[in-house]
Formats: C-alpha cells, structure tokens, sequence
C-alpha cells in the first residue's frame, strides 16, 4: 500500500485547520480507509482534543523520532473507528524538537500501512511549516471568507508553489455565512476563489454545532443532521477522486428549509 | 413561493436604499486585491512612485502632459498581472522638439563624459533622483562634492580631485 500525504495547512490560525483535518480523517475512515492523522503543532497540540482523545496518549511523535518508542506504539486508535489513528504532538517541546527529514521518514514508514496520512500544520510560516510541508505530496489550504485569512493562503499557495514535492492543492473556505454573503456584507465563495485562483475542494457552512461537538470530543461528521458535517463528508468524497456538487448553502439555510428540517424531524421521530 | 416574492421584494428594496454606499464585501475585495498585488511581486510604493517619476521624465520627451495626474496600477486579469499606466495627454510633441530634446541630451552627455570618467549618467537626473537614492540606501554615503560617486568625503573622487587642481 502507498498512502497518500496531505497537509492541511492555512497560514493565519484559527481558521479552522485542526478541526477540518479531524472531520475530514474521520470522514475518510467512515468510508472505509485507513487514515492516520499527524499533528504537527508541537507545543500547541490540540488534535487530541477535538477527537476526544486526550485521555488515551501515550506517546508522541518527539518519543517515536528520539526512539523512546516505535512508530506503531505511538498512535493511538478511535474510539469509535478503528480504521483511524492520530499520531499525538508532544505538548512539552518546541518546533525544533522534529526536522523535516525526520518528519518526512515517518510520513514514509505511515504510507506502507494507511490510504491517507493528514499532516495538521500548525499556523505561521516558520520551521513549524516546513516540517508539516516537508512529507506531502498533496495540501489543503483553510481559509474564511476574511480578509485577513485570504491574505495569508495566498502566501500559504506562494510557498507551496514553491515546493516541487507538493504536486497539487486545493482550497478549503470554511465559516460561510450565507446570510452575511446574500446582504453583501461578506466576500461571496466566488469572490474568493477568484482572488487566490485556486481550485476548491470544500464550502464548510459557520455551524455553531462545531463548538458543541468540539466540547464533546466528538467530530461533527458523525452528525448526519448537521450541514458542516455533511460538508465535511462531501470533502472527504472529493478527496477520494468522487464527483460531488457543492451544497447550495443559501438553500439549506434559508427559512425554508429550515421549517421544512424541522418537520421532517417530527415524522422521523413519530 | 410567496416567501420567494417577498424576500426579493426586501432585497431590491435593501439594494435601493444601500446603492448609495459600496458595500463592504466590495470593500474588501477592492483592498484585498490591491495589497496581494504588492505581496505578490514586492513592488514596494516606494518603488511604483521611483518607476512612475522614470515613466514621466521619459515620455514627456514625446508627449506634453499632465504630471500630476499621471496614473500607474497594477492590476489583476484573471491569472495575469497588468501594468496600467493611464496618462492625460495635452499635445504630443512635433518632431523638431523632440529632436531638439535630443541634442539637448546628447551635449549633456558629452559634458558628463568629460567630468566624469567611467560614469555616463546624465547629472541632472542624478541630482533630481539624489532624495530617493538616500532614502533607499541611508547607509551608503554620498561624496558632497559631485553627489554621484558614493565615495564618502575622505576619500576624493576624480571631480574633487579636478576642482581641487583647478583651486591651485
């Protein structure tokens, strides 16, 4: 097997990069692969969380390259899918404590045994992103529809570019807000597409279940109701080479839809 | 159906009373636009104002016009990146001044050959652009005598050196 690398990454922070490698590795292990997610964000380290994993580590990545323990000791399984594993950042060290050759040698010991290998890159420009880079073939760039975030994925593309290993990457616009977009008082998908001239992989909806599936340790994929969760898993369909339409956001959010959810909720539950 | 009539209704109406002002997404984009040009090709303003005052002295040889109002953007065209120089004419120049401008050079061209050895940059130019170049490079120092050498005011360049010999 030879799995494939991709790095999610977004330059500005709090875009919503830890929470989009979550949703999309459990996405793609919901489907059938074998995924193994890589946090790279050593000294900030916040995959586990998300995942509901905090309680169950071990060892982390800073043990596997000072040998204190094997690769395949290191990582640690799902609750809920055995199919995924994250390999956990150490929360004590600093980004020095992994260079990108090592980095780059345990993304090709993983690919023997994982479809997908999702590199969580920490935010910045520094060594911290070239380590998370240095392994990958693929990249996610994150961004919101702000100016501040579109600024930074387009010096996140500019370095890209700039690294023969990366051989593709695609956009990921998360925190939409229809109504914002419909008044004209946000940049419109397009608008944003346009600017950065890049293709896009992902429309992620503002969703406020992302903060309560968060405080559960829970990613929201495995909420079938929730539209970011269905989002994400449309990604994650994306990334396995399906054509999937993109969601009209304006439609499942109007009124409508809304009423028409909630009715629907009724005969389900009757 | 009706909830679609009404929202349109709202909306136009929303759009009559917001044409007046642009709305922020255009804003944004408008800003957003102006400052991934300058990240993506490190033309600093300082630059563009360098280029645009290089543009003015050249073409101005051919063409009376407005200074002042002389524009130079860049902008983007889908994947490709436009220089757009937008410049209001007032007449062009009819060959015999621009001929006139020419020898003009030319003899100022001659002057600098015989003061300076190696350096055929036109002096008064030189002068003019002196603010800038300082600014640019603060560090490097400017001989006070002929403003062009760089060489710093122990050292004598050959224009000192001829001043002085004259001097004695």
């Amino acid at each position: 097997m030879s799995g494939r690398v991709i790095v999610i990454t977004s330059g500005k922070g709090g875009v919503g990069k830890t929470t989009t490698n979550a949703n999309i590795g459990t996405a793609l292990a919901k489907a059938g692969n074998k995924v193994v997610m890589i946090d790279t964000d050593l000294g900030l380290r916040n995959l586990d969380l998300l995942l509901g994993l905090e309680n169950r580590i071990v060892y982390t990545i800073v043990d596997v390259v000072e040998e204190r323990c094997k690769l395949k000791q290191a990582l640690v399984k799902d609750k809920k899918n055995p199919n995924l594993c994250l390999l956990a950042a150490a929360q004590t060290r600093d980004k020095t404590a992994v260079t990108e050759e090592q980095l780059k040698d345990i993304c090709e010991k993983l690919k023997k045994d994982f479809d997908f290998i999702l590199v969580d890159c920490p935010a910045g420009i520094e060594q911290g992103f070239q380590n998370a880079v240095a392994g990958a073939s693929e990249a996610i760039v994150v961004t919101t529809p702000e100016m501040s975030a579109v600024r930074d994925a387009d010096r996140i593309i500019g370095l890209l570019e700039a690294r023969e290993e990366i051989e593709s990457y695609k956009l990921l616009l998360n925190r939409v807000r229809p109504n914002l977009i419909k008044s004209n008082d946000m940049m419109s998908v397009d608008d944003v597409v346009e600017i950065l001239s890049a293709e896009l992989i992902g429309i992620i909806p503002e969703d406020t279940g992302i903060i309560t599936s968060t405080n559960k340790g829970e990613p929201i994929v495995n909420d079938e109701k929730s539209l970011a969760g269905k989002a994400y898993m449309n990604v994650a369909r994306r990334i396995m080479g399906e054509d999937v339409e993109f969601l009209n956001l304006e439609e499942e959010t109007s009124v409508a839809a809304k009423v028409k959810n909630f009715f629907k909720g009724l005969v389900r539950r009757k | 159906m009706k909830d679609n009539i009404f929202k349109d209704l709202y909306n136009k109406l929303l759009g009559f009373f917001r044409q007046a002002e642009e709305s922020s997404k255009d804003v944004a984009t408008s800003r957003l636009r102006v400052v991934l040009m300058q990240d993506r090709t490190n033309l600093t303003p300082q630059v563009m104002e360098k280029m645009r005052s290089e543009l003015v002295k050249l073409l101005s040889k051919y063409l009376e016009m407005d200074n002042e109002a002389l524009e130079l953007n860049l902008e983007q065209d889908g994947n490709q990146m436009a220089l757009m120089l937008s410049i209001p004419v007032i007449r062009a120049k009819s060959e015999d001044e621009i001929v006139e401008e020419d020898v003009e050079e030319e003899i100022e061209v001659e002057e600098d050959a015989d003061e300076t050895s190696d350096d055929d940059i036109d002096e008064e130019e030189v002068a003019e652009d002196i603010v800038v170049l300082t600014e640019e490079f603060p560090n490097k120092e400017v001989c006070g005598e002929c403003r062009e050498c760089e060489l710093s005011d122990e050292i004598d360049c050959e224009k000192k050196k001829k001043v002085k010999s004259d001097k004695k």
